[in-house]
């Protein structure tokens, strides 16, 4: 049985799913799409905190709530209008909820005026509206058992007398088949069906199908159990009484079919008569062919209703169940740990001698298969909706252009799109940085943006989306951009880029987020702390994620995130360079090929370039980028695998052998070693081997920024520097 | 007298929370068979297949709320006895006049103990043993 405490963290639950609802509500209304419907699910939202509130005992949060409510309440009825005023303090009111369901959970002090502010706005709003009358209560007395003064009598009920049972003949489908228990405790089973008799018209079936031979019959054990209909007037409770006392030695269903299906009673009635009495002697299955009638097509019927009448334990279906994240995250360990098992395996059979192992590797396959949709089911229930992040930005937006006194509109497209819980956490940070962005930097003041012909109001637009195996959060602006001779004035100042490089509109955009670059003329309270997007960078990165950045001057921005779906496993091809073996991400990989010597050529200034159809791809020694040297020598017998680096840069990476596909385990290196270039995260390989998982991106910007000889690959970038 | 043991109870909330404080409250009292809903329409169906002795409704649920569940109740051929309590809130004192209306047989204001719960089911049922 649930405690107390995880009620308690139930109830949170539940806030935090009323406050989205009432922050949407209130949003939806402020755009103008009030309904009786939005009004009426922030006002449940609202009464649903402050009623769980009072009953778990948190004071300060049924006091707010209260007076929240009675505004809605009013707004619910008619008596006050949601005028653009009302609906600034309301969405106050939400957020001040917010700040006090976060202090409850946490089990802080709540300071005694806190929110009083607009506790009074509100207050306020009420009191024009009818004088305060309704919130006038004093919140912090204990409930009333009665209302004072109203005139309510307790109706009571006479239970004996039950009239409405009583009246009508009901029919009762009736399975029961005794245990071992049962007999164990002398409870006799013919018996109980005497008494049942007694309630009214019994017919009832023995199923002997169950029955062994005789020299297998266990003596103790019940192999007889019955099937059939009650017609009585007597209410369920006296029907229950009967099997009191054997509740938990059988299996008892009993089924209120209150038609009674007569075709169905016909053909009990036609059945051959197996007489209670007769059937506690081991019987020739006489009755068998004979299917149980009334009781599974009632249960058919009513599948709910099969357990009903059991115990408490039988509950109405319920859509959802809410699990501990731990005991999810431990079957997620469970399946990684399987996914390594399966591997080792897998290298087994693959090492036994050539005709020994083709059933072997036959169930293996099948394992294989169902591993990985074992894995995918986990991975879904792990996944989380992207709104519990998206829904603390209306209010962040909400708090900047106060303090900006910017105008700022927030649309949000996508919130239900399901990502794993891993990146849901992680992913909070650098949204809340590159939201504060837009708002500080990106969106103008209102002057401005009527001066630049744009609305008075800025928009930015939250977005995310499925797209090819990852997830793309997408943050748009409609402010002014980046100022691209700024952002390069400034890196050339700090000495990111050489004087005389040219770079493309695009480029310049993404020095933004170099480290240590900041432009904020003044460092504001809110962005610009030389923190900036570089932070935001290998935040994302470090999940394993890409971000890229596109503005155009004057009209906007937009930052793309793309994030893999999970952290725990993934897809990956192992690669052999030299002594060592690798792992690429299978989502990294275009294609893989031997090219002849003739479609690589050394140019100048480049690491090689092979040629393929008609194309150029720059080409990047694994080995020599690693330190590790080649088995292949330069290149003759090497494989090259064509990868996508993001943002349709491509370059094929050189490596000596392709080991095959395999689902691997990720395994963060980072809290041991700190972060390596080139290398994502480890893993355990089916031969029990630790291989390094390669980070294809970093690979890329590792082989560019590497010194680089007239077509000879320098080594560079030694694998076990650490950062 | 009746067993609160042998009482079935139906108790309806959309707060799971809530819902599960209720029940964890009413196997305090003593009783074993609760049944639980969600809301109105889910709580029609569970009281349209098994007899029940009791219904604990919230009023403030979606769907159909506890006034719904009440009327829906009093009006149909089989249920239409079962006597209802319906939980409120402390400032709702005109739902309870729309209640006593519609039949409901109590009320309790929520946060409620054990022992006005209690006292509360005695009122309608008589003496739990």
């Amino acid at each position: 049985m649930a405690s107390l405490d995880q009620l308690k963290q139930t109830f949170f639950d539940e806030c935090d799913e009323a406050l989205q609802q009432i922050e949407a509500g209130l949003t939806d209304i402020r755009e103008g799409q009030q309904s009786d419907d939005t009004v009426n699910a922030v006002f449940r939202g609202v009464h649903s905190v402050k009623g769980g509130a009072g009953i778990f005992g948190f004071e300060a949060l049924v006091g707010f709530a209260h007076v929240f409510e009675t505004l809605l309440d009013g707004v619910r009825r008619g008596s006050l209008k949601a005028t653009s005023d009302t609906l600034d303090v309301l969405l106050s009111a939400s957020d001040v909820l917010s700040d006090l369901v976060q202090m409850s959970r946490a089990g802080k002090p709540i300071a005694a005026g806190f929110g009083n502010e607009v506790r009074s706005a509100l207050q306020q709003i009420i009191d024009g509206d009818k004088g305060g009358a309704a919130a006038a209560e004093d919140d912090n007395s204990p409930a009333p058992a009665d209302f004072d003064g109203l005139d309510f009598k307790p109706v009571p009920v006479n239970l004996d007398d039950d009239a409405s049972a009583a009246d009508a003949l009901r029919c009762y489908a009736i399975t029961f088949r005794p245990k071992a228990e049962m007999l164990k405790k002398a409870n006799e089973p013919l018996y109980l069906i005497r008494e049942l008799r007694k309630l009214g018209e019994l017919e009832l079936m023995a199923q002997t199908g169950e029955m062994p031979a005789l020299s297998e019959m266990e003596p103790d054990r019940p192999y007889i159990w019955w099937t059939g209909t009650l017609q009585s007037s007597a209410p369920r409770a006296k029907i229950d009484e009967v099997f009191e006392f054997v509740i938990g030695d059988c299996d008892l269903e009993i089924v209120e079919t209150n038609a009674a299906p007569v075709a169905e009673l016909v053909e009990i009635a036609d059945a051959p008569p197996t007489a209670p009495q007769e059937a506690s002697a081991p019987l020739p299955p006489r009755a068998t062919p004979v299917a149980p009638v009334a009781a599974p097509a009632a249960a058919a019927e009513h599948p709910e209703a099969v357990s009903g009448g059991r115990s408490a334990a039988a509950k109405p279906a319920a859509t959802t169940t809410r699990i501990e994240l731990e005991r999810i995250d431990r079957v997620v360990n469970m399946v990684g740990e399987l996914v390594i098992s399966q591997a080792m395996l897998g290298q087994i059979v693959q090492d036994l001698p050539e005709g020994t192992s083709g059933r072997l590797a036959q169930i293996l396959e099948e394992v294989i298969h169902h591993t990985r949709e074992l894995k995918d089911s986990v991975m879904s229930m792990r996944a989380q909706p992207v709104s519990s992040v998206f829904q603390r930005m209306p209010r962040l937006v909400r708090e900047l252009s106060t303090k900006t006194e910017k105008k700022v509109r927030l649309e949000m497209v996508g919130e239900t799109t399901e990502v794993d819980r891993s990146i849901i956490e992680r992913l909070g940070d650098p949204l809340t940085h590159i939201i504060r962005n837009s708002v500080d930097h990106g969106i103008e003041l209102p002057a401005d943006r009527l001066a630049a012909g744009k609305n008075e109001e800025g928009t930015i637009r939250l977005s995310a989306e499925h797209r090819g195996g990852r997830i793309v959060i997408q943050i748009t602006d409609d402010g002014a951009g980046i100022n691209s001779e700024r952002v390069l004035k400034k890196a050339r100042e700090k000495g990111l880029v050489s004087a005389d490089a040219t770079l493309s509109e695009d480029e310049i955009a993404n020095l933004i987020m170099l480290a240590g670059f900041s432009t904020a003329e003044t460092v504001s309270d809110i962005s610009g702390r030389g923190v900036g997007m570089d932070v935001v960078r290998s935040n994302i990165q470090d999940i394993g994620g890409r971000i890229s950045l596109k503005s155009e001057r004057g009209r906007g921005m937009t930052i793309q995130l793309a994030l893999p779906l999970t952290l725990a496993v993934m897809d990956g091809m192992v690669i052999k360079v030299g002594q060592q073996t690798y792992v690429m991400p299978l989502s990294a990989i275009v294609e893989c090929l031997r090219p002849a010597r003739t479609d690589i050529s050394n140019l100048i200034g480049t690491r090689g370039m092979l040629q393929l159809r008609g194309d150029f791809v720059p080409l990047i020694h694994l080995g020599d980028l690693l330190d590790i040297g080649s088995a292949a020598g330069d290149g003759g017998e090497s494989v090259v695998i064509i990868t996508d680096a993001g943002e349709g840069a491509r370059f094929g990476l050189v490596v000596d052998e392709l080991c095959g596909h395999q689902q691997v385990v990720i395994k963060s290196i980072e809290e041991s070693y700190g972060s390596v270039p080139g290398i994502a995260a480890a893993t355990i390989l089916g031969n029990g081997r630790v291989a390094f998982i390669l980070d294809v991106e970093k690979l890329n910007d590792l082989a560019v920024s590497s010194p680089v000889g007239a077509g000879i690959p320098t080594k560079a970038a030694p694998v076990a520097k650490v950062a | 007298m009746p067993n609160a043991v042998a009482i079935k109870v139906l108790v309806v909330d959309d707060q799971n929370s809530v819902r599960q404080m209720t029940r964890m409250t009413l196997e305090e009292i003593g009783f074993r068979h609760i049944h639980e809903a969600e809301n109105g329409v889910q709580a029609m169906e569970t009281a349209s297949l098994q007899p029940l002795d009791l219904i604990i409704s919230d009023y403030n649920m979606p769907e159909m709320d506890g006034l719904g569940l009440l009327r829906a109740v009093r009006g149909h051929p089989v249920v239409r006895k079962v006597p209802f309590i319906l939980l409120t809130g402390r400032g709702d004192r005109e739902l309870v006049v729309k209640a006593a209306q519609a039949g409901v047989n109590n009320y309790l204001v929520k946060p409620f103990t054990a022992a006005i719960l209690r006292e509360k089911i005695e009122q309608v049922m008589g003496k739990l043993s």
